[in-house]
């Protein structure tokens, strides 16, 4: 009630200047804030370093022997052999595999915290099938232990989403893994929004189950477009207010839906789409409901059947995140095919990404990528390391609209970086160095970067 | 063995009379040139020969095999089957189809039998083939009691007779819980077998002055009294240390043989487990405290517990859909401070003992549970050349490779028609 107040002030404002005047005042415009909870993020302690003599994945296909990674100023300075840099840390990586920072488009840790309790249970608003106007970032705990446990395993940068009860969620946040006291200084400076969306047996259950639409997938389907066509609406309202503003005149702001602006921002492209849907069918509608609205479907996730449309998901630039071998658990996971995301990736322009949505598997991406691999390799594919870390960091990274800023060891970028023990594809590999923006944030050998959240301090 | 290998053996039979052969050497089969992982205190064996015969391991490094097939392994690692355990494997189909789920049930307590709803044809049985798995110890997922029921074993041929043995072991699930307190769990145990026991000696007592009005014992004495009698494990789900320590005591008392499940906080009281020779069933993948219970979880817990003389199995328990992944698992344990062969040892011969399997080894006399790897059993790169149960070559093919394969085909018609 509260927020409609200066817009009804601005109605008997306006109405009280036409009334008096006949030449048009303008009262000052309205515009909604679109970074309310700005990012606090600081790039922790860091200092030029040279990590030396590693085999380097860096992320865009290619792989070095014996080659270097030089860091400055935060960022990636050089990758290539013998480098040299006056006053650097150098890291003797010799027989060690350097990655660029693994990157999980599917989280919830913060959300759905360690330990689980209903005090901490803040994932999901399942009281409308509806609900564009939460945020996730305004659930995260930062002191979830979780995050310090995907750290070790060279999680840099993770998307938090709400949960898939709902049609449409909220909104994602994209955190550095950083260990913070607050939500804001882990949160990924210019990164934009994701949208949750959700198809399929999770929103027809629960919503059908209390006999509310949606019952069925048509139910689903009806869901998302009323949306739409609301956010359509508000769309050309605003549109119309911000035209005739700038033409001179002096219109009346729409009123303000906290709902209807992120379903706007999607219509805008600053939002993007992350869309849980399992299944083949109901992703070739979401891509033309996408059309149908004018905005783009983005990404895929728990993407299960990707493999029976790899075709259409290239031909239409979505991404699909997968996972090597969860299947079962309900019919529209049963399909599941080990080599899922390598037949997504072989198709041209295609974006195959490997993600969690676990607490657990979080901390080994690189083992969930090997399954793909070698499952892929005995049967039939080709593929290389230097290939598949891209399902990890670089299509990640895309899928999240931050790929000019990280996901690859290219000069410029993040210094987002991993050092492994060993080939990050074995089952014995173990992250033992992570920087983040050149910080050195993990160190397997030294407990002084070993972080551990207020949670797990004292007990016994 | 089984219908199929019946059928299959008769028509060999018939064509071996045929042609006047040997029909015991049909049966027989020599793996030679393997690197044999025995899980036994023989170690590693290389360049060994191992000899199936009738479905049993019939000679190790025999001096002149004579056997009516060959399989020259060229130096591959030869283990055991692996054996899974504590999940619902051939109970539940699809987790979220009620018809299709049978691991579960609201009245499930001390008599509740779940093998009489295994289902060999399961497609998570030819899915977790693919991981090396021959047998495994199937459990319920309960229902309202501390009691979830019987455990039973399988082998994973997917035969019809493929159920070993049912009521093999009582599971109860005790600790933290939703409503009410753990005590009352604990509590309903220990009268439980308080109550068992008394009854039991007043049976004794009148058996023994021979009145035949004594009541027979209620089915579910009988298998509290196959617990007490040790005939049986009492297989627990548990995880706070407290509660652990109790049980530890409660093994002393009635002489118990006594399985912890889970075990979080094992690794606080590790001595007083060795001591009691209570074996731990671990999930190694658990490093994150899920609960109040499970504040000590990490991936070096299997490594550490076996270190200090606990013997331990790793285990995936619950959903049975990726039970394919164990071997990783084992993997995940090593580098986490496992031992190689305490990790081997926890997914063969220590399930194997701990749960009263003849399998588990490769020694002679034992069931022919072989896999045959093209390299470390425990990595990802490796794969399954060959797998037999019980002497008989396994198919490691899947409802999932069906998929790839009409996906990965190109044609002008429908996928259906592929």
């Amino acid at each position: 009630m509260a927020k409609r107040m200066p817009a009804l002030v601005a109605v008997a404002l306006s109405a009280a200047i036409v009334g008096c005047s006949p030449a048009e005042q303008q009262d000052p415009q309205v515009t909604i804030n679109v970074n309310p909870y700005p990012s606090t993020y600081q790039v922790l302690p860091n200092s030029t370093t040279l990590l030396k003599n590693a085999i380097v994945l860096t992320g865009t296909g290619e792989r070095l022997e014996d080659a270097d990674v030089l860091i400055k100023d935060g960022k990636i300075s050089a990758v290539g052999l013998q480098l040299v840099a006056d006053g650097a840390v150098v890291v003797d990586a010799k027989g060690k595999w350097i990655t660029p920072g693994i990157i999980d488009v599917h989280s919830h840790l913060g959300v759905y915290p360690s330990p689980n309790a209903e005090s901490h249970n803040d994932g999901n608003e399942m009281t409308n099938p509806v609900t564009a106007e939460v945020w996730a970032e305004h659930s995260v705990w930062p002191q979830d232990p979780g995050f310090n446990r995907a750290r070790e395993g060279g999680i840099t940068t993770l998307q938090i989403l709400p949960g898939s009860a709902n049609l449409i969620g909220g909104r994602g946040v994209t955190l550095k893994n950083v260990p913070a006291a607050t939500m804001q200084a882990m949160k990924f400076p210019q990164a934009p929004y994701g949208l949750k969306m959700a198809c399929g047996e999770n929103p027809k259950n629960l919503y059908g189950s209390r006999n509310e639409l949606p019952m069925t997938r048509m139910g689903n389907m009806a869901g998302y477009r009323t949306a739409f066509i609301q956010a359509t609406e508000y769309k050309r309202a605003w549109d119309k207010y911000d035209a005739d503003y700038a033409a001179g005149k002096n219109p009346v702001a729409p009123e303000r839906d906290l709902m209807k602006d992120t379903l706007k921002g999607v219509l805008e492209g600053d939002i993007l789409i992350h869309n849980h849907c399992y299944k083949a069918e109901e992703i070739a509608m979401m891509i033309d409901l996408g059309k149908e609205f004018g905005y783009h479907a983005g990404t895929f996730h728990h993407a299960v059947e990707a493999y029976k449309i790899a075709d259409l998901l290239a031909e239409n630039r979505n991404c699909a995140a997968m996972w090597p071998d969860w299947w079962g658990f309900k019919l529209e996971a049963y399909d599941m095919v080990l080599e899922n995301v390598a037949m997504v990736d072989a198709i041209k322009n295609s974006c195959a990404i490997v993600h969690s949505d676990s607490g657990v598997t979080i901390q080994r991406l690189n083992q969930e990528t090997a399954k793909i691999m070698h499952a892929a390799n005995d049967n039939g594919f080709e593929l290389t390391e230097q290939h598949v870390i891209g399902w990890i960091t670089s299509n990640a990274a895309k899928s999240l609209g931050i790929d000019d800023k990280t996901g690859s060891l290219e000069p410029g970028k993040n210094a987002d970086v991993v050092i492994w023990n060993t080939n990050p594809f074995s089952v014995y590999a173990q992250a033992e160095k992570v920087f983040i923006d050149g910080a050195k944030v993990y160190d397997r050998q030294d407990p002084a970067y070993q972080a551990q959240s207020d949670f797990m301090l004292g007990q016994q | 063995m089984t219908l199929f290998t019946q059928s299959a053996l008769a028509l060999s039979l018939s064509i071996s009379l045929a042609f006047g052969a040997n029909v015991a050497q049909a049966e027989s089969l020599a793996i030679i040139n393997a690197t044999v992982h025995t899980a036994t205190e023989q170690g590693v064996l290389n360049n060994a020969t191992v000899v199936i015969e009738n479905g049993t391991i019939a000679a190790i490094n025999p001096n002149n095999p004579k056997t009516d097939s060959v399989i020259d392994a060229k130096g591959a690692i030869l283990t055991p089957g692996f054996i899974a355990a504590m999940n619902d494997m051939g109970l539940v189909e699809v987790g979220a189809v009620a018809t299709s789920r049978d691991a579960r049930d609201k009245e499930a307590d001390i008599g509740f039998d779940p093998s009489f709803a295994f289902n060999p044809l399961a497609s998570t049985i030819t899915f977790a083939r693919k991981g090396g798995i021959t047998r495994n110890i199937v459990t319920s997922g309960g229902g309202e009691s501390i009691f979830a029921g019987q455990t039973f074993v399988v082998d994973l041929s997917g035969d019809f007779d493929s159920v070993i043995a049912n009521n093999t072991g009582l599971y109860v699930e005790l600790g933290a819980t939703d409503e009410g307190s753990r005590a009352t769990g604990m509590q309903q145990l220990i009268h439980q077998l308080e109550d068992t026991q008394k009854t039991l000696t007043k049976t004794q007592k009148a058996n023994k002055s021979d009145k035949d009005d004594s009541d027979e014992p209620s089915r579910e004495d009988s298998i509290i009294s196959a617990v007490l009698a040790g005939d049986i494990p009492l297989i627990v789900a548990v995880d706070r240390a407290s509660d652990i320590i109790h049980l530890i005591k409660l093994k002393q008392d009635f002489e118990l043989d006594l399985i912890i499940v889970n075990g979080a906080d094992a690794v606080l009281v590790a001595e007083p487990l060795a001591q009691a020779n209570i074996p731990v069933v671990i999930d190694a993948m658990r490093n994150l405290p899920e609960s109040f219970d499970s504040l000590h979880n990490s991936l070096e817990n299997a490594g550490k517990l076996a270190k200090a003389g606990v013997k331990v199995a790793i285990a995936l328990p619950g959903d049975s859909h990726s039970v394919y992944a164990l071997r990783y698992s084992a993997g995940n344990a090593v580098a986490n401070g496992m031992d190689y062969n305490d990790a081997l040892a926890a997914l063969t011969a220590n399930i194997a003992d701990i749960f009263h399997l003849d399998s588990g080894r490769i020694a002679v006399g034992k069931p022919a549970d072989l896999v045959l790897w093209s390299g470390d059993p425990f990595e990802f790169s490796t794969r399954i050349e060959k797998m037999w149960i019980a002497g008989e070559e396994q198919s490691l093919h899947s409802r999932q490779d069906e998929l790839r394969d009409r996906y990965l085909k190109k044609t002008d018609m429908p996928a259906a028609y592929r």
